[in-house]
């Protein structure tokens, strides 16, 4: 309607500040944060003090001397065993981004829409667009640094056993939750479930919905991160140092990989139990060591490996492409926002 | 100056109009009533003047010539949608500080005395006050804003007649101190008798009458005739026939002021609820062009 437009006053308006909509934001998030707190919390006590005990037992095995010793080896052995893994914690660790990331995301529209606030909440004076951005900007940015805080907690857990060599920081279980990967996952598990609620306009569709694509993501970025972001370096060398992440192990004659077959054919001819794949050598009868043997007859073993120098390159790959990929679903939720009908 | 003006709007979902070619110019400080029954479009059109739904096709501007659903609009609109939604968890004194800080000028004062008056506890949550105190809350709430426009969307339908009865001279007292336009929307005629100034009914996605109440009430009359009287007359558009035995009932508009009535007819004014479903009857059987001759 040009002409109703022309003769219009003009309204000059400012908009709803920021500051008013700071407490509109907590009142949203009190609850979600209140028990993403805690839960994250409840993990880092048990991470410290079990971060703490393995400490004393860490500092006990390091001045244990000699380290050849059979009494070392058996601390060692024993120190590995108990502080090796986390147990049962693990898996949730792994998954915790994805869990609070949809859990804090997927109300935030989904309830609006299930409940029908929404035609409450859109047409206040502050406007649906400006509404939205006060919730999902800090939501957004609240859920990746209670994971980022979280990450750190892992690592500090984790340095003994970096430090002993009994893990590397790229191994599976802990390069995603720490450092940037952490907050990278836990703001695309956000976004995600941001996303969902506006499509299936309800909770828990979106909850779970987002989760199953955020863990199918998380299982094809394992593959990615061992062999795409950078390739493997390799080595022939027989004594790997520690502080490695190892991808695969195989063997070359003449610079050309040779198959696992022929290696066990070479093997069997010597008269060792060969089982399973090629490289793992459950008995070496005789005095003949079969690595030897193989080497003495031009095989070269070849290990392929990402080196610890990697992790904050890989760090930075990892969260750079979940912080756009999540840049793009809450831009296309605003985009779907504006123009969404009731 | 005009609370809501559109121009051929419509709006589609997937393949049905739930609106089409309405053309509408509602004047300010009237008490506008959208009156259809369910799934005639009234919802859509409240929508689209509230800004939570665009048209497909169609202009729409409201408080003189701002574009629907934008922030202009939006902040000097208030809007109660059907059944009351509210945050359930909150305590009424959340809902409040809420509403405070998502609009630009919030009456705090004259909410909390409203909500006194009313015996409404802010502590109390939201979603445990009765269905009338509910409604009764969401209009605080909205009047709070001092809108230019209130827009309510079948407010009265889920309450008691009591409760329906205070609803309604909330609104009406808030028209009368603030001079606030009201657009509502119902299928209860009887209670609109007394407080509509202004007439849109709406039925299948179209706009039958719009006009305004006491115009729409000098035009039309309810003529009785013997049956054999002739059907034709050319002072009068029929909406409506019934034949009752040796008797013909007739709505019709009466097309000039001086349009006279057959001498063996008789005649009588209807009030809206007769005029309204004389509509209604007929529209399933063809869609008439809006009265746009009685708009002013």
């Amino acid at each position: 309607m040009t002409t109703a437009l022309a003769t219009a006053p003009t309204v000059s308006l400012r908009p709803v500040p920021w500051t008013r909509l700071a407490w509109v934001t907590w009142r949203r998030y009190r609850f979600t944060l209140l028990v993403t707190v805690a839960v994250v919390a409840a993990i880092s006590v048990d991470l410290i003090i079990n971060g703490i005990h393995m400490r004393t037992a860490y500092s006990a095995l390091v001045s244990c001397h000699p380290a050849a010793a059979a009494s070392c080896r058996f601390a060692a052995s024993g120190f590995n065993d108990k502080y090796g893994s986390i147990g049962f914690l693990s898996p949730i660790i792994l998954l915790l981004p994805g869990a609070l990331g949809a859990f804090a995301g997927a109300p935030l529209l989904a309830r609006e829409l299930e409940t029908g606030t929404f035609r409450y909440a859109w047409t206040q004076g502050v406007g649906r667009m400006r509404w939205a951005a006060a919730l999902i900007v800090p939501g957004a940015v609240g859920i990746s640094m209670v994971l980022w805080v979280f990450g750190q907690v892992v690592t500090w857990h984790q340095h003994p056993l970096i430090e002993g060599g009994l893990r590397t920081r790229l191994d599976s279980e802990m390069f995603p939750v720490t450092g940037l990967a952490g907050a990278g996952w836990a703001l695309l598990g956000f976004a995600l479930a941001v996303f969902a609620g506006l499509l299936w306009r309800r909770v828990l569709p979106a909850v779970a919905s987002a989760f199953a694509v955020w863990f199918g993501l998380a299982y094809l970025a394992h593959g990615l991160r061992r062999s795409s972001y950078r390739s493997p370096l390799t080595t022939t060398s027989l004594n790997m140092a520690n502080h490695r992440e190892f991808i695969s192990q195989f063997w070359t004659r003449g610079g050309v990989r040779v198959s696992d077959s022929e290696i066990d054919r070479k093997l069997s001819a010597l008269g060792a139990d060969v089982s399973g794949s090629g490289v793992k050598i459950h008995a070496s009868p005789g005095q003949t060591d079969p690595i030897q043997y193989l080497i003495q007859h031009g095989y070269q073993q070849v290990t392929s490996y990402q080196p610890d120098s990697r992790y904050w390159p890989f760090q930075w790959i990892e969260f750079g492409w979940l912080a756009a990929l999540s840049v793009v679903l809450l831009g296309v939720t605003f985009w779907l926002l504006r123009r969404r009908a009731a | 100056m005009n609370i809501v003006e559109t121009t051929g709007l419509g709006r589609r979902y997937g393949s049905t109009w739930a609106l089409q070619d309405c053309t509408l110019a509602l004047p300010a400080g009237r008490l506008i009533a959208l009156i259809g029954p369910n799934g005639a479009g009234k919802s859509t059109l409240l929508n689209m003047i509230v800004g939570l739904t665009t048209p497909t096709v169609g202009e729409i501007t409201v408080l003189d010539g701002r574009p629907a659903g934008s922030l202009a609009a939006l902040d000097g609109i208030a809007f109660v949608a059907q059944d009351m939604p509210l945050y359930r968890n909150l305590s009424v004194g959340d809902m409040l500080h809420l509403t405070r800080n998502l609009n630009l000028s919030f009456d705090t004062v004259l909410a909390r005395r409203r909500l006194t008056e009313l015996g409404i506890n802010e502590k109390q949550k939201a979603g445990k006050l009765s269905g009338g105190q509910q409604a009764q809350l969401a209009l605080s709430l909205a009047l709070a804003r001092h809108p230019q426009l209130l827009v309510l969307d079948e407010p009265t339908a889920p309450l008691d007649p009591l409760a329906r009865h205070d609803f309604m001279s909330s609104v009406m007292t808030a028209m009368a101190d603030d001079g606030i336009s009201v657009v509502l929307s119902s299928h209860l005629l009887a209670e609109l008798e007394r407080v509509a100034d202004h007439l849109v009914l709406v039925s299948n996605g179209r706009i039958r009458v719009d006009g305004p109440v006491d115009d729409l009430i000098e035009e039309h009359r309810l003529v009785t005739c013997a049956t054999a009287a002739a059907s034709d007359h050319p002072g009068w558009e029929v909406i409506e026939s019934s034949s009752t035995g040796t008797q013909t009932h007739r709505l019709v508009r009466l097309t000039s002021p001086t349009a006279s009535i057959p001498s063996d007819c008789e005649a009588r004014h209807v009030g809206i609820e007769e005029l309204t479903l004389g509509y209604f009857r007929n529209g399933a059987l063809a869609p008439l062009p809006a009265l746009t001759g009685v708009s002013r």
